[in-house]
């Protein structure tokens, strides 16, 4: 882990693009500070927050996790399905997460017991859940009217559920990412692998539990989203998973060496979450979002690499 | 004397791999023809060397960038924008052979584009291709604003559904013309040995004055040329195009260079192999079709077979070695 202040350093630029874009769009349109679209903010930036929190910790140990917007796709769908057809819905959500589970074992097993590049092995699998998706659902979205499902999504006057979930499921993360060995077992993977083995780490059995405790928090991301949504869509998660990734360089994690930390990525969802409401607040033609988005990401991310690129130089300078 | 083990062990890896890749492909194809009668039918089999043609040619610059540096995920998009850009140019009255230079040169250009981002900006392969993607598709989107464009002129659809001399169809021999040139740069030029080095062990080859920057710059541009050249050839074949059109191709093009047995660790591998994975990948989504799997099945199939296939390929890859260390 890096030291706090230089960590502190190291996400400035995103929060004052962040910043700067917010009085960009409350210039354009006044609506976008106000009480009501700042409470959506935080509404549609709460799965985001959850998904995004279980990639960061996947990239912290130096992997890569491209299948995570199959999974969020797929236990919205095996939740949904499940209350659709009665089950209680502490029963729906259990196997929404278990889905997760199921999903991010099968992945860890690809690629710590097989050795696999995470990359390819989670675009590999990120066919198949998309698969198991289309053929669950035959490719239509399944609505959902359970009163007590959607509940979660759903808001309690100003009071948006979603996002008290989305926040709270972050500092548990959050949490167990500082206080706990699998935490400190994450970074030391990241950082040197072959040298955490030798110190006597189980480093095949926490990478495994690494991706199945992602696919279970983003199992649990998806029953948030298909509560919110009402509904569980078979494309709903594409792309997700590049939202994620961006969230986490963004808020100052890099890929390399297990540098960064989980509460940056808060800042870099913000960003995203801001873009993509702003661009909706200033009513941009819902057709040239995605390209704007896409651009606007990359040139964050650019932006973001660069910068740090150049301080870690300037350090390493700095050293005799 | 020899027995059977140090006989394989013997031999050239790769020799035997690549015997082992066409045995699978003839063991495939029997096995169609048995479950399936049309499937020896002069018709498919023309069919599904043309459509390999366009999977191989896409293949080859993958082939370029999983060896270098890692795969360029953003071949379908790519291959999206410049098919648009020469559709929407060839609409518009521009002499097609004029599109399809400001296709290709896209193309190159946003290949080069990753290069950069890879090498100035210090991002992963896997992060900039895989992000710059979702960019292409929104900007394809933009263009087209969800119509089909079809109906294109006899000229401007020869590179897709021509013959050469009367019999060749054309995208073969465009295939054959790149994955001759692919070979050629990869086996017998500087800059092959430099992809190769460079994919190998990127610090060895600059320690030892390889410009491995110059290397990803050059395998991202080959990438982007062969994927506008593979949307050309594909919209002209099918004489239509969409946004959409190169959504769900980067999967199946990934498959088929791993099953051609290029190293997913780079540094390994090679275009004749990507050229049998082409015809494997393209044999499979044929029989797919000729055996009614409904088409919701497609993605989880491809994505099994890529993994399977990548498996296995690390399977052998130690088995190899295991004999190679033996002798």
């Amino acid at each position: 882990m890096i030291p706090f202040r230089s960590y502190i350093q190291k996400i400035q630029p995103v929060f004052w693009v962040t910043l700067l874009l917010m009085l960009v769009f409350n210039f354009f349109s006044s609506r976008f500070l106000s009480l009501h679209n700042i409470i959506n903010l935080f509404q549609q930036g709460a799965v985001l927050l959850i998904v995004a929190a279980a990639s960061t910790l996947v990239i912290l140990s130096e992997g890569l996790d491209l299948s995570l917007g199959s999974v969020l796709t797929l236990s919205g769908i095996t939740s949904v399905m499940s209350v659709n057809s009665g089950a209680p819905v502490s029963v729906a959500i259990g196997i929404g997460i278990l889905t997760g589970l199921i999903c991010g074992a099968i992945t860890g097993t690809l690629i710590s017991i097989f050795h696999m590049q995470p990359f390819i092995a989670t675009l590999g699998i990120q066919g198949v859940y998309y698969g198991i998706s289309l053929v669950l659902t035959d490719s239509v979205a399944i609505l959902t009217k359970n009163s007590s499902f959607i509940f979660f999504g759903s808001r309690i006057g100003y009071l948006p559920m979603a996002a008290l979930i989305g926040v709270g499921a972050f500092l548990l993360i959050l949490l167990v990412f500082h206080k706990t060995p699998f935490g400190r077992y994450i970074v030391a993977i990241g950082g040197n692998e072959s040298g955490t083995r030798l110190s006597g780490v189980n480093t095949r059995f926490w990478k495994w539990f690494l991706y199945t405790f992602a696919g279970g928090v983003t199992g649990f991301a998806g029953v948030l989203l298909a509560s919110r949504l009402e509904a569980a869509d078979p494309i709903v998660g594409v792309g997700w998973e590049f939202d994620a990734i961006a969230a986490t360089i963004l808020g100052g994690t890099s890929f390399q060496k297990g540098k960064g930390g989980v509460a940056g990525t808060a800042l870099g969802v913000l960003l995203i979450t801001v873009v993509r409401n702003g661009l909706n607040v200033i009513r941009t033609p819902s057709i040239l979002q995605p390209a704007l988005i896409g651009t606007i990401l990359i040139i964050a991310i650019v932006i973001q690499v660069g910068l740090s690129m150049r301080s870690t130089k300037k350090e390493g300078k700095n050293k005799p | 004397m020899m027995n059977k083990k140090s006989m394989l062990s013997t031999m050239d890896p790769n020799t035997v791999s690549g015997v082992g890749r066409v045995f699978a492909l003839l063991l495939i194809c029997i096995a169609m023809g048995f479950v399936s009668p049309v499937f020896f039918t002069a018709r498919n089999i023309s069919l599904i060397i043309t459509n390999a043609s366009i999977m191989a040619i896409l293949g080859v610059g993958l082939t370029v960038t999983v060896i270098t540096c890692g795969p360029d995920l953003s071949v379908g998009s790519i291959l999206t924008i410049t098919a648009v850009v020469a559709v929407i140019m060839v609409k518009a009255n521009f002499h097609f052979l004029l599109s399809f230079a400001v296709a290709l040169i896209v193309g190159t250009s946003l290949g080069l584009l990753n290069g950069v981002l890879v090498t100035k900006i210090g991002l992963p392969s896997f992060i900039s291709t895989y992000g710059l993607q979702w960019a292409l598709f929104g900007f394809a989107y933009v263009i087209l604003k969800g119509y089909v464009i079809y109906n294109f002129d006899a000229d401007f659809r020869f590179i897709g559904n021509g013959y050469l001399f009367g019999h060749i169809s054309m995208p073969i021999v465009v295939m054959m013309v790149v994955v001759f040139l692919g070979w050629f740069i990869l086996r017998k030029t500087t800059i092959g040995r430099m992809f190769y080095a460079t994919g190998a062990n990127r610090d060895a080859a600059r320690m030892s004055g390889i410009d491995t920057g110059k290397a990803i710059l050059l395998a991202f541009g080959i990438s982007g040329f062969l994927s506008a050249l593979a949307g050309i050839v594909l919209v002209a074949r099918i004489n239509a195009c969409q946004a959409d059109i190169g959504k769900n191709i980067l999967l199946p093009s990934l498959a088929t260079v791993y099953m051609g047995g290029t190293r997913a660790t780079g540094g390994q591998g090679g275009v004749f192999g990507t050229l049998v994975g082409a015809v494997i990948m393209t044999v499979v989504e044929n029989g797919m079709n000729l055996l009614g799997v409904p088409s919701v099945w497609r993605n989880a199939i491809i994505g099994s077979l890529i993994i399977l296939t990548v498996l296995a390929n690390i399977a052998v890859s130690k088995q190899l070695e295991k004999a190679g260390s033996k002798v």
